[in-house]
This record gives C-alpha cells, structure tokens and sequence, in this order.
C-alpha cells in the first residue's frame, strides 16, 4: 500500500516531468533543431566567402563599379589573347560579341549581344569562370569594368558608360524577350508496325563517311610521359596554337633563343610567370595547384620537342 | 641475392644511367634500347604464329602449362591488356581545348546496362580538379533555418540508397541535327553512361536545414575552376534528386565528381553538378551562363526554350554499328539500348527496312526507371544492303520520333535534347555507315 507523501511525491515527479516536456517542445517550436544534427552550423563568415551567385534582378551584386575605358585595359590584357580583341573569338574560343538578328539563320551566331538573357549573368560567369586560366582573380570593380567593355563590345552601352551596383539591370539585353518555357512533350510519333511508308520513298539523304573501325594500336610510351601529361592538360592551351604570343611547341625556329638562356631561366619563368615581349606567360600556366616538378618536366618535354 | 633481385638492380641501373645523358642523348638512348626491344618483339611474334597454332586444339596454350602471377600484382585491378581499345575517345575539333571539353563513352563494347567507371564520358569546363576530400565541404543556405557546413565524413553519416540511372549530356548526339556527321556509335551517342548511385536524397538534407516558405529552387554550384552552376526546381529536389558519393560500388571517380556531386535523374547531364560544394535555397531561379548562354533550345523562328531539364525517350542499335561489322550473311543477335528521363522503357521495336516495317523485340536486362535498359532480337541477314533502325516507347506512352517529326517542330539549330530515330547502313560487305533517311 502507498502511503500518502510517497503518492505526492510520485506523482510530483510525472507533473515536473510533462511540465519540462512542454518546455522543452516550446523551445524547440520557437528554434528547431535538426533531426541528425550531423555538421557544423554554417557561419556568416563562411557563408560569405563562398555566397558569389548573383540573380537575373541583380540580388547578389556586390557594392562597386567599373567603366568601360578601364574595361578595356583589363580586357587587352587578359581576355583578348582567347576572346579576340573585338569579341570575335580566336581560334575555337567563343565570340563574345556580334551575331545581332542572326538567331533564325541556318548558322545562328550567339553571343552575349545576339542571345543572352540577362547582364547579371555576364557578371556573375566573369567573375566565377574568367579569366579562363584563372577564376576568382579579378575584383569586383575589375568584374564591373570588363562587364561593361564587353557590353561596349556589342553596341549595348557607350564609352564613357561606368557599370555599378546600381546601373547592372538597368542594361536590357535585347533578347531577353525572347526566351519561353518548356512545351515538351511538343513531337509526337504514333506506333505503327506494318507498312508505315511508302518504300519508294526512302532515299539517304545524308552518309557520315566511314573512317573507323576504332584503330588498336597500341601506343608506346614516350620518354618524358609526365612532362607530356602535364603540358597537355595545363600548358597545351596556349602553346599548341601560340595564342597570345606562346611559343609553339615543335616550332624549333620559336624555341631556339629560349632554349639559348639556362635551362633554370625557363623553369623559373614557367613556375613564377613572366612578361615577355610576346605576351604574358602566367605562373604555372594559370594552375597553381602544379608542384615544380611537374612544372619542369612540362618546360623539359617542350624544349625536348622544339629543338 | 635472388635472380629476380639481380635482375631488378639491373634494369635499375640501366634506367639510372639514361637518366643521367642530357636531352637529345638520352633519347638516342632510349630510342635504341625500343628498337632493341622491337627487334626481340618482332623476334618472338615470329614465333607467336607458331604458338598460336600450338594453343589451339588439340595443343596446349602456355597458360595452361605453368603459373600465372600471384594476387595483389595489381592491387587495383585493370581490364585484360586485349582490351585497350575499350576507352573513352574526344574530338580534338570540337571544342577549344581539352579543359572546357567532351570525351564519349566507347558504347559499342560495352554489355548489359552498367557503364563501367573508368569509361564514363567526360565533361569539364574548367578542367578535371584535384579536390582533397578531407577539406571538401557541402554548404547548405540560403531560405533555410538551419544554414550548415557538411564535411564528407557528416555527409555520409545520412541514411543512404542506391538508384541504378543514366546520365546523358543533354548536347548527346547534338552534331547530327543538321545530318549524319559521326562516323562511329561512340561519337553518335556517346555522352551516355548508365550507374549504379549511392548517396544520400536531397530531400532529406533539406528536411535537416528546415527549408523556409516561399523557397522555390535551389542552386547548386561546383568546387572546379568553372563553378559550375545550375538552377533546380524544388520539386525536383523533393523527388529524386540524389547527392552522390559512391558509383557502382566505389567511390565517385574524379572524373565524375569526387568526392560528392548532385545526380538529377533522367535530367540532363549538365544538372548534376560535380564537385558539389554548395546548394543555395532561394525563391526564384537565378539565370546563370549554363541556363541561358548555354543548354537553352533555339527554335526555328528565334525563340529559345529554357530549364528544358527532361532527357526525352530515346534508343539505338549498338551491334551492329560502324565498330560492330557484320562477319557474313545469316543469323544474328540484334541489341540496343533505350532510355526515357521520364520512366520505364515499355518496348522497343526495330526496323530493318528504313521504317516501313517493325518487329518487337525483347529487354535482356532488368527494366528500371530513367535507367538505360538493353533489348535485343534475332535477324537473320541475307548479305542485302538494310536499314536498321530502333523505336522505343516509355511508361508514358511517347514514342520516339523521326527526323521529319523533330525537325519539323525544331528546326536544326537547337543543339540539344535530340532523340531521333537514328538509323544504321549496312552494306553488302558487312560495313556500317550512319545515314540519315527520307
Ligand atoms: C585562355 C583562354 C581564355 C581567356 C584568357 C579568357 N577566356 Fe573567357 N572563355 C574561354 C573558354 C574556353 C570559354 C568557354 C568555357 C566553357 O564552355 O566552359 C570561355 C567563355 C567565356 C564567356 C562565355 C561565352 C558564352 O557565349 O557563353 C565569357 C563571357 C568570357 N569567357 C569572358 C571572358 C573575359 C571577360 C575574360 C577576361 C577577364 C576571359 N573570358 C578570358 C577562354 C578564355
Ligand atoms: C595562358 C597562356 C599560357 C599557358 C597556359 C602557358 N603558357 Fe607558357 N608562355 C605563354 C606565353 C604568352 C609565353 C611567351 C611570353 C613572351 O616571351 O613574351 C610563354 C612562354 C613560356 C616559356 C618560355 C619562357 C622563356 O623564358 O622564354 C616556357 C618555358 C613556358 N612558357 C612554359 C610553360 C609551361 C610549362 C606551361 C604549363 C605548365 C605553360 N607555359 C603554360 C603563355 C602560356
């Protein structure tokens, strides 16, 4: 039998106990915690660092501006030697300007004048992607002032025009109309089994001329494989074409004062950069990550192969 | 001192001294000991005809009468050294260069519905990135409660599932809109893999971070030098959207993302962020260069679609094709491969006259959503010219179209998202062209 006080007592103990549960569940509805609550909270600081995207209304935009004469310098440094002085794309690079009304012709030509939708995605991929050897580098005046030369490059603005935090969406692309949602399913074929058509009117319209069956040669390794490896994957971008004044590899006559200096001119100019008369030569290519050594034996398989 | 460690110190030291020659020599040197090599490989190819014939019954091959090497010579193992040419291929023509790039997946030697990893298609736009997964972090913000920092070791603390999906670039095929251009099935259709995922559902990251009323996308952006980002739908997010850490049994392959990236099945490629290292939740898509500059479908009179995520139903023929020759008239094992972003393949049906008739064919591998599905049928070839062509139909009822019906609608500018018909030649001799017909 319970005496009494051990009845109060008990029964204290389940009051306090659904009392501090609903405390606890008033807690949580006023600041919920995770279900696994596995991670670390992410902090203002952090998130700042990393928050670059910016929206087609502009949300996003840092505080800043650049215009277009200041454009231009940063652009005839580090955008043309790819891009093209007036935006007309060297080699396979894309064109940055021109194409205006060509959209319905057989060989549309679309740049960021004849096609894209919105400037603020001309800031936000400059300053996430460009210049191409190296993202991130340049400041948020520096994005302005190259946003609005490329946007001078497509008549879209004038030359004493500065580009700011404030000006950005005021710049209407003028194809931004033009773009419409996704009606697909939109082409509908019916399953048919037997004489669906006529078999005197097929005729080939179009043959890919044959060239394989895929070769199973088997290739032997050369002597400077990791120097090979690393030109192709880092250095291959310039000094296969010569873009922006690189020497071409092969090119004994391009090679040959270079090869004249000590060899440790060349590697130190291939791992901290240099200017040259020709161009520039970024540090390690533009890919910082590369260590010396694999800077050095790319500067050996080329010399190798340009004697 | 063993034999073998003479031999090993001898061959080091033969290294060593090459080594040490400047440039041109060294190659001199190098290239000597190859011819020597050659002269011994030539030498002993000579007498590989005559072991060919003795391997072959009623002889005996070597490898049946002495050992093989021990386990752990290749800690990782390789394919058979026969099989080189199974690998990935590029076209140097197609892009700039090879940082911003494609290669395709070698389809025409590859068997049931699973790509293996190494043979995955690539795609960069800045390159393939070196990322330690130690200091690689998932950042989750933006219109949640809870914004938070997840490393890899966090992540994969999550409840897991594995969903076997293809993975198409949405450009897969985008060279042939205006006629046949590729010479070869690995070129035609290559940017397609199909693998066995595991990570943990988006859906249940969100649920952890407390997504807020009135978020409506998400952003999801990479860690390479592209910062790789696209715009996708909360539904979507909500559904199937996976953030993958595992492929076919083993860790994401660098190529494919390593160590984490979003896979969006049945979606286009693009969508499937590698290297993923944040998600923003916010309210309205953010038009960024890969959602408009980018993977938007020009029309014929000037107008572009965009967000068209949805890899429609789709099919070919993978043996024969141009890799795939016929050996000589009679029977033979017709198969393909189907896929549709939105569901099941219900049937695929081949025709071996241009299209004026069709006969069912059977799946020979598991039939699973927004997964590739492999079917097959027997055609007995009587050594005539044929027009071999493959339709497939999906759980919703669509039918794979023609050129006719594709381009009627679309015109040919529109690079992505093409799922024609396509057709294969082959000739009286067995070959196979890619050909485009009325
Ligand atoms: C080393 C060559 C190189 C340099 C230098 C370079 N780019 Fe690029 N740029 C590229 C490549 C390659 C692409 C395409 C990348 C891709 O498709 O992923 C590109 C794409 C672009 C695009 C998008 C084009 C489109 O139509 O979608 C813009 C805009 C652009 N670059 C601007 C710049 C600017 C501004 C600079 C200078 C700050 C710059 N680039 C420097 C190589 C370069
Ligand atoms: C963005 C383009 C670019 C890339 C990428 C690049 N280079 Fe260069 N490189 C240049 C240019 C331009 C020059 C010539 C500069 C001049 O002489 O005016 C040059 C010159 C050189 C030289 C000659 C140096 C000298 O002293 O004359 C070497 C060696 C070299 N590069 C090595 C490399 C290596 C190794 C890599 C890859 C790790 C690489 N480059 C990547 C543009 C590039």
């Amino acid at each position: 039998m319970f005496r009494f006080p051990e009845l109060l007592r008990r029964c204290a103990i389940v009051v306090c106990g659904l009392l501090l549960a609903s405390a606890i569940t008033a807690a949580n509805s006023a600041k919920p915690t995770a279900y696994y609550g596995y991670g670390e909270p992410a902090t203002p600081q952090q998130i700042a660092g990393w928050d670059i995207d910016i929206r087609s209304d502009g949300k996003g935009l840092p505080p800043g501006s650049g215009s277009v004469q200041d454009g231009e310098i940063i652009y005839e440094e580090q955008c043309a030697l790819c891009h093209g002085s007036f935006g007309e794309g060297e080699g396979r690079y894309p064109s940055l300007a021109g194409g205006e009304g060509s959209l319905q012709d057989a060989r549309p030509h679309k740049t960021v004048g004849s096609y894209w939708n919105y400037t603020s995605t001309l800031w936000d991929y400059i300053h996430r992607a460009m210049p191409f050897t190296q993202p991130e580098s340049l400041s948020d005046d520096e994005v302005y002032a190259v946003t609005a030369y490329v946007l001078y490059l497509n008549d879209l603005v004038d030359g004493d025009f500065v580009l700011s935090q404030e000006t950005l969406t005021q710049v209407q692309l003028p194809n931004e109309p033009n773009f419409v949602p996704d009606p697909r399913p939109d082409v509908h074929n019916k399953r048919c089994m037997r004489e669906c058509k006529d078999p005197n009117t097929i005729s080939i319209k179009f043959e890919a001329a044959l060239h394989v069956p895929t070769p199973t040669k088997v290739e032997l390794p050369s002597e400077n494989t990791a120097g090979e490896s690393v030109y192709r994957a880092s250095c291959a971008v310039c000094h296969d074409s010569g873009i922006g004044g690189a020497p071409v590899l092969g090119d004994a006559s391009d090679w040959l004062a270079r090869i004249g200096k000590d060899v440790g001119t060349l590697y130190s100019n291939a791992i901290n950069g240099f200017q040259g008369d020709r161009g520039v030569m970024p540090a390690r290519g533009g890919f910082t990550q590369l260590s010396d050594a694999e800077v050095t034996a790319a500067v050996d398989y080329l010399v190798e192969e340009s004697r | 001192m063993s034999k073998q460690q003479e031999l090993d110190g001898l061959i080091k030291s033969i290294a060593a001294a090459g080594e040490k020659l400047p440039g041109p020599e060294r190659r001199l040197f190098l290239k000597q000991g190859l011819t020597m090599l050659g002269a011994a490989g030539a030498a002993s190819g000579a007498a590989g005809i005559g072991a060919a014939e003795a391997a072959l019954p009623p002889g005996v091959p070597s490898w049946t009468k002495s050992l093989g090497t021990g386990v752990v010579t290749n800690p990782y193992g390789e394919p058979s050294p026969f099989e080189a040419h199974i690998k990935r291929r590029n076209l140097e023509w197609l892009t700039a260069d090879k940082i911003a790039s494609i290669s395709f997946t070698p389809l025409a030697d590859l068997k049931g519905i699973i790509t293996p990893n190494g043979l995955v298609f690539e795609r960069y736009h800045a390159g393939l990135p070196a990322v330690d997964p130690g200091l690689h972090r998932l950042m989750i913000h933006g219109m949640v409660d809870r914004p938070i920092v997840l490393s890899m070791d966090d992540l994969m603390r999550f409840p897991s599932i594995s969903m076997t999906r293809f993975l198409e670039c949405a450009a897969n095929g985008g060279m042939e809109w205006r006629g046949a251009q590729m010479d070869r099935l690995q070129l035609t259709h290559g940017m397609l893999a199909c693998c066995e995922w595991t990570g943990v559902l988006l859906s249940t990251l969100l649920q952890e971070v407390g997504v807020q009323k009135g978020a409506a996308w998400i952003l999801a952006e990479g860690a390479d030098g592209s910062h790789m980002s696209r715009s996708i739908p909360m539904d979507k997010a909500l559904d199937d959207a996976l953030i993958v850490y595992a492929q076919n049994g083993e860790p994401l392959r660098p190529e494919q993302g390593y160590p984490v990236r979003l896979i969006n099945p049945g979606w286009e490629g693009n969508t499937c962020v590698k290297w993923l290292r944040r998600l923003k939740i916010g309210d309205k898509p953010w038009y960024h260069r890969e959602e408009t500059s980018k993977y938007t479908d020009l029309m014929p009179d000037g107008s572009s679609r965009e967000f068209t995520f949805v890899q429609e139903c789709n099919s070919v023929i993978t043996n024969p094709c141009p890799e795939n020759p016929l050996k000589g008239p009679g029977k033979f094992w017709v198969e393909g491969l189907a896929w549709s972003g939105r569901g099941k393949i219900k049937q695929v049906d081949v025709s071996f006259d241009g299209g004026v008739s069709w006969r069912t064919t059977r799946f020979t591998s598991a039939v699973l959503p927004r997964a590739l599905t492999r079917f097959g049928v027997e055609w007995d070839w009587n050594g005539a010219q044929a027009l071999l062509q493959s339709r497939a139909i999906d759980e919703t009822g669509y039918v794979q179209p023609t050129y006719g019906q594709l381009r009627a609608v679309r015109g040919t500018s529109s690079i992505y998202h093409k799922n024609a018909i396509h057709t294969w030649k082959v000739n009286n001799n067995g070959s196979v062209a890619n050909v485009q017909i009325s």
